[in-house]
């Protein structure tokens, strides 16, 4: 490593020794992030890489043997009517959810950022769900969720509704799941608590007196203020949206003695029986490119149009 | 800022990045061959299963320990349920366990995979004729290519029980739940059952429709696996199979209506469907009497095989089974302890056992519904000695029905593609039975990805 700093000032470059105290700095730097890039480097990076190789191969478990299959895994991908389904199934839950993901928890942290008394309970007791285990949240859900005993149909009932079958009726299974994952919103409206608690008061006065109302200063300071949180939480809340898999598989497919309606098979599911059902893991990897490569492109897609709306308030 | 944009960018592609790791593998594994099992063993043994062993579970370990600790063997158990990720994960590691407790009807995919070895070998170094010792249909489900890969226990043959309270409210009798006469049988269900509204409060029967699927399909003479263990879903049987589960669901609200019902039943509690008159008859493994042992004095029972189309009863083999993998370090002494775990000399004592709770524990009344084993020496022995008439003679007509039907058994068969078979079988009905689908529509999409399932694993 050089003993020198290259630093650009307004009087021309000068070139500074770089003293014994920084460069054991910087060595202590990278001992404190070294368990990170090393769990990166073998748990992310080279599995990554494991099954990029294993998706161009029929990959043998037992034997930890694999022979050459060239793009076959990727063309079987179009040949299996499955993939398309259940990728067009989670597609769907992806377009419902996402947006009622980010309104409810808008909505949620916009009624905390207003508690003035007992804020931190609130904010404790609204993010309970959070940690509350998948297992225990499905194992309720199930229960909530009956067609014809659940508390949600009860509910319905006894204002004149006619609930539907939830878990049962193809067209109520995916809008089901969104419920259950509405339960969970808390991380989301953490973030936009945190967003909302940045917006200067100030505005919302100036705003008050210049005349505008409730809604147009949500609009015209709220929303633009906290443009960057809810960037981020859309970028977010798609990518697990599109890898959605515990809510699906607790639901429909923890018991193996009974069948799953097809509209709810996800993506995710889909490529978990693939590869330890059926132990077909060159397709399963293949599975996950595909899926890799639609998150990538939705992400930057998102990423471009983003950057049109998103307010940078250390841009200005 | 650029920064800003930059982070939300890596916070993207960091987040992306995790789809990829859904799919990884390790290194490791066997060959799927035999091994040289031998008596002259040592070391340790480590076992996955009995996940809530009973009394029946821990004497028959009991019996197993002592026999290998005759050689010094010390026994590892743990209690869990088969997982197969877990076993999958574990197996690509090398680092697996010396025998793998797992649903019969799974052992020849494993076996296909070579994840798990051949015991012909070992039942022939302790003298055990498998096809002797257990019923034919019980070792046909882990056969596989001509070998047997799994040491099986157990033998729940599942019957219609009945609630002859409900069936004497409206005029039942025993005789009108008969499976081969459709029309009649269709008509006592629709007797029996109560409606409010569009829900049913009551049904008339349960036929637990797609988790035993393959119960009903054998019964009208289809199959789900064929000889040569490739699937056969589409069966021309098999669709009328389903066609008659949708006309019993239908007489009861159809299916979503009726299943939401049903996973809202007490099934093990004070207030089980039997008690609660909640069904008038349901499909159940001979487990469930036993259940019903504390709730003698609250329900009245009767039992009745499901028939054949040509009138004969009929069942089918269901259970599960132990698996030593490939990988196994030490399969002789595992060999050892599963031949003792399901000798006569171990179900002798889970049966005593058995008696010994049934007698020691007044909410059982006295019922002792016997123990279905797989093996049908060791059957009889235990009814012999422990199972006598009790108070309830409804109680005694039912364990005898399912004692009675246990020798009409039939195995579905075995594939190496039987756990996605299954699946397929399953969610089909699930179809046809919501109206997704009509039934030969939906079997015959079945039977396609049962069939790319099975040549992806079949090569």
């Amino acid at each position: 490593m050089a003993n020198t700093m290259t630093v650009e000032t307004t009087a021309g470059t000068r070139v500074f020794k770089t003293s014994k105290y920084n460069r054991r700095e910087a060595l202590a730097g990278y001992l404190f992030i070294s368990p990170w890039i090393v769990g990166f480097l073998i748990f992310t990076l080279g599995a990554m890489i494991y099954s990029l190789v294993i998706s161009f191969t029929y990959y043998q478990l037992a034997t930890n043997t694999a022979r050459p299959a060239g793009l076959a895994n990727y063309e079987a991908l179009f040949d299996d009517p499955k993939v398309m389904m259940s990728l067009g199934n989670t597609l769907f839950y992806a377009v419902l959810a996402v947006p009622l993901e980010i309104i409810f928890a808008l909505f949620l942290a916009m009624l905390l950022n207003n508690v003035r008394r007992g804020a931190g309970v609130f904010r404790t007791l609204y993010y309970l769900p959070k940690m509350t285990p998948a297992v225990a949240t499905a194992s309720v859900f199930f229960l909530l969720l009956n067609g014809n005993q659940g508390a949600i149909n009860k509910g319905l009932a006894a204002i004149g509704i006619q609930g539907p079958q939830w878990l049962l009726d193809p067209n109520w299974v995916k809008p089901s799941i969104v419920l259950m994952t509405l339960w969970g919103v808390s991380g989301t409206m953490v973030i936009f608590l945190a967003a909302l608690k940045t917006v200067p008061r100030d505005l919302y006065e100036v705003a008050q007196i210049d005349g505008a109302g409730p809604v147009r200063r949500f609009f015209s300071i709220t929303l633009p203020m906290i443009s960057g949180a809810m960037f981020f939480n859309v970028i977010v809340l798609t990518i697990a949206a599109l890898q959605t898999f515990d809510q699906a598989y607790l639901l429909f497919y923890r018991d193996t003695g009974t069948g799953a309606p097809d509209a709810s098979l996800f993506y995710a599911i889909y490529l978990f029986q693939q590869a330890f059902r059926q132990f077909n893991f060159g397709f399963a990897a293949a599975m996950a490119w595909l899926l890799f490569l639609i998150i990538m492109i939705i992400s930057l897609v998102q990423v471009k149009l983003g950057n049109r709306f998103v307010y940078y308030e250390s841009e200005r | 800022m650029k920064r800003t944009k930059q982070m939300l960018l890596a916070a993207t592609a960091g987040a992306a990045l995790f789809a990829l790791t859904a799919c990884g593998g390790g290194g490791g594994g066997g060959g799927g061959t035999a091994a040289d099992f031998s008596k002259d063993y040592s070391g340790s043994l480590n076992v996955w299963g009995f996940e809530n062993a009973d009394e029946v579970g821990t004497s028959r370990v009991d019996v197993a320990d002592k026999t290998v600790g005759g050689n010094d063997v010390k026994v590892k158990l743990e209690a869990a349920a088969f997982d197969a990720q877990k076993f999958t994960t574990r197996a690509a590691s090398g680092n697996v366990p010396d025998v793998v407790q797992m649903d019969r009807q799974f052992v020849a995919t494993y076996a296909a995979q070579g994840l798990v070895m051949p015991v012909d070998k070992c039942f022939a170094l302790y003298d055990v004729e498998p096809r002797e010792y257990w019923y034919p249909q019980v070792i046909d489900d882990v056969a596989y290519g001509g070998d047997i890969y799994a040491v099986p226990q157990f033998y729940q043959p599942p019957a219609i029980l009945l609630n002859t309270r409900v069936m004497d409210e409206v005029g039942v009798t025993i005789d009108d739940m008969n499976t081969s006469d459709q029309a009649a049988f269709l008509d006592a269900v629709k007797k029996m059952t109560v409606m409010d509204g569009a829900n049913p409060s009551r049904m008339g029967f349960d036929p637990q429709g797609v988790s035993k699927a393959g119960l009903w399909m054998l019964s009208f003479g289809g199959q789900t696996i064929d000889k040569d263990g490739k699937p056969a879903l589409d069966n021309e049987n098999n669709v009328k199979a389903i066609e008659f589960l949708k006309e019993i669901y239908d007489a009861q609200g159809g299916y979503a209506n009726a299943k939401s019902f049903v996973d809202s039943f007490d099934v093990f509690g004070d207030n089980n469907s039997y008690v609660a008159d909640q069904v008038g008859g349901a499909v159940f493994d001979q487990w469930y009497p036993n259940v019903l042992t504390s709730y003698a004095d609250q329900v009245q029972l009767g039992a009745t095989p499901v028939m054949t189309q040509d009138g004969k009863p009929f069942t089918v083999a269901s259970g599960s089974s132990f698996v030593i993998p490939t990988a196994a370090k030490n399969p002789s002494a595992a060999c050892a302890w599963l031949i003792s775990l399901t000798s006569p000399e171990a179900w002798q004592a889970a049966g005593e056992a058995r008696a010994e709770t049934t007698a020691n524990d007044p909410g059982r009344h006295g019922i002792n519904t016997g123990l279905f084993t797989g093996s049908p020496e060791s059957d009889q022995a235990i009814r012999d000695a422990y199972v006598k008439p009790s108070d309830y003679p409804g109680f005694d007509q039912v364990i005898d029905t399912y004692y009675t039907v246990a020798a009409n058994g039939q195995s579905f068969g075995s594939s190496p593609a039987g756990q996605q078979i299954q699946t397929e079988l399953q969610n089909a009905v699930t179809s046809a039975l919501l109206g997704e689908k009509a039934p030969a529509d939906a079997l015959k999409d079945a039977q396609d990805a049962a069939m790319r399932a099975y040549n992806q694993v079949a090569g």
